[in-house]
């Protein structure tokens, strides 16, 4: 029986829990099921907005026999043009536990590929996922978005890290000793020592705000010609992605004076396995013109170390907004969070080697806002 | 099909799965071509889109099992 490609419906999800079964029953992680509910639960389709999730399963007569997830969002280029853009994301096929149906994933990408020209990937894993694999075969173009972490309470990541069954907070240590050995004095000197040189400013000031408004506008004029490419950050975006209702992201305002600088969403990620007992924090989103960059990063860090995060973690592309974390004293470590862009998106930003520097990725442009926090 | 886009897509297929242009023939397929798996597949289907300027659905793409079949996809779309 052919298999064809179609919107995710109410009519399919006793199926896509039959599916969610089979995966899950021979043994595949458990992270590798699909949507129980075809409606989005994040950015469902809204009136007048080019921001919106749509889901879609491959059917085998009333068989389904995989899904993904479609993220639509404008982005703006360093041209002055703005595009609609599609974030590929959480395909599952049954190929992973029955072999029979190992031309799911590529059709699903193709699928993807035909509802929308320009498409990225983010996150996926690392390098070593399926998914990145078959996107580097069919030449799309891709990098590591530098991770970045900054230890808040030494003493309590040390403890945590003999007892650690999880390898991240021990790769952190790994690259904490690298530097200067491990030890809270070394771990202190180390996140010092980036900080030196870092631009201090008395008139700035750091506000927490519930929902984002109408001064995020200009703020979002003013600085996009800096980047070569970020999603649209207007208030209307904004309001969507970071609803007032989202109580647990803290948004921040910082300002000179009366002048907007920039902004950031932090958050506090969920427990789970990958850093245990810790308290982590994650630097979300932000923006800023890039020389502002810095002020933003102090006080997103500030807010989360105030609120107790024993550890501090954020991905961030663009080389200024790095830079800004390591004025903060974070410190880098591997990256498994991967953007690829495919071949006509690549093609906007060539060459891609030379433009990667002033992309403006973070881990908002990603699907683990409802996953992870 | 008519021979020049067989010609074409074989050609096609000889430079994607890097077999001499000789051993192509409209049987070639995954079955009898190592190379030619799921994500080559989709590179096949990609390349003939690009070549001839049309669009396949993956229902389509999944349905092409062979250069062959695929130079008959072709020429039905460009009719």
């Amino acid at each position: 029986m052919p298999i064809v490609i179609q919107p995710y419906r109410e009519v399919h999800e006793a199926a896509v829990r039959e599916f969610n079964q089979r995966l899950t029953g021979t043994g595949a992680s458990q992270d590798l099921v699909f949507f129980t509910k075809s409606q989005p639960q994040w950015l469902p389709k809204a009136e007048g907005s080019n921001l919106y999730q749509e889901f879609f399963v491959a059917l085998e007569g009333s068989s389904v026999r995989g899904g993904y997830a479609m993220k639509y969002q404008d982005f703006s280029f360093a041209n002055g043009e703005t595009c609609l853009i599609g974030y590929y994301h959480h395909p599952v096929s049954e190929g992973i536990v029955n072999s029979s149906y190992a031309t799911v994933g590529a059709m699903l990408l193709k699928d993807a590929m035909n509802r929308s020209s320009l498409l990225y990937c983010l996150g996926m894993g690392g390098y070593d996922r399926p998914l990145p694999k078959m996107l580097i075969r069919l030449g799309w173009s891709h990098f590591a978005v530098p991770f970045y972490f900054h230890v808040v309470h030494p003493s309590r990541f040390l403890r945590h890290i003999e007892a650690a069954r999880t390898s991240l907070p021990r790769k952190i240590a790994m690259d904490l000793a690298a530097f200067s050995g491990l030890g809270w004095a070394g771990i202190k000197a180390a996140q010092g020592l980036k900080k030196l040189g870092s631009p201090q400013h008395k008139e700035i000031t750091a506000d927490r705000f519930e929902a984002f408004e109408e001064w995020a506008d200009p703020l979002w004029e003013r600085a996009k010609r800096h980047y070569t490419m970020t999603a649209v950050r207007d208030c209307r975006n904004l309001q969507r992605l970071y609803p007032a209702s989202e109580a647990h992201l803290i948004r921040v305002r910082v300002r000179r004076g009366p002048q907007d600088l920039g902004w950031a969403v932090v958050a506090e990620r969920r427990k789970g396995d990958k850093y245990g007992d810790l308290r982590v924090g994650s630097i979300v989103d932000c923006w800023a013109e890039p020389e502002n960059a810095a002020f933003v990063m102090r006080a997103a860090t500030e807010v989360l170390s105030d609120l107790g995060m024993d550890l501090i973690v954020s991905n961030q592309s663009h080389a200024t907004w790095a830079q800004a974390l390591e004025h903060s004293g974070f410190l880098s470590s591997d990256s498994n969070f991967i953007l690829a862009a495919g071949k006509k998106l690549s093609g906007l930003l060539e060459p891609f080697a030379e433009q990667r520097p002033r992309v403006h990725f973070t881990r908002a442009d990603g699907d683990g806002l409802p996953r992870n926090f | 099909m008519t021979a020049t886009i067989l010609e074409q897509v074989r050609g096609i297929a000889s430079d994607l799965f890097s077999i001499p242009l000789s051993r192509i023939t409209p049987e070639s397929s995954p079955e009898n071509i190592e190379s030619w798996d799921s994500t080559q597949h989709l590179n096949f289907v990609l390349a003939l889109e690009e070549k001839f300027g049309l669009q396949m659905s993956p229902e389509e793409m999944e349905q092409m099992r062979s250069v062959g079949e695929a130079a008959k996809l072709v020429e039905g779309k460009l009719k």
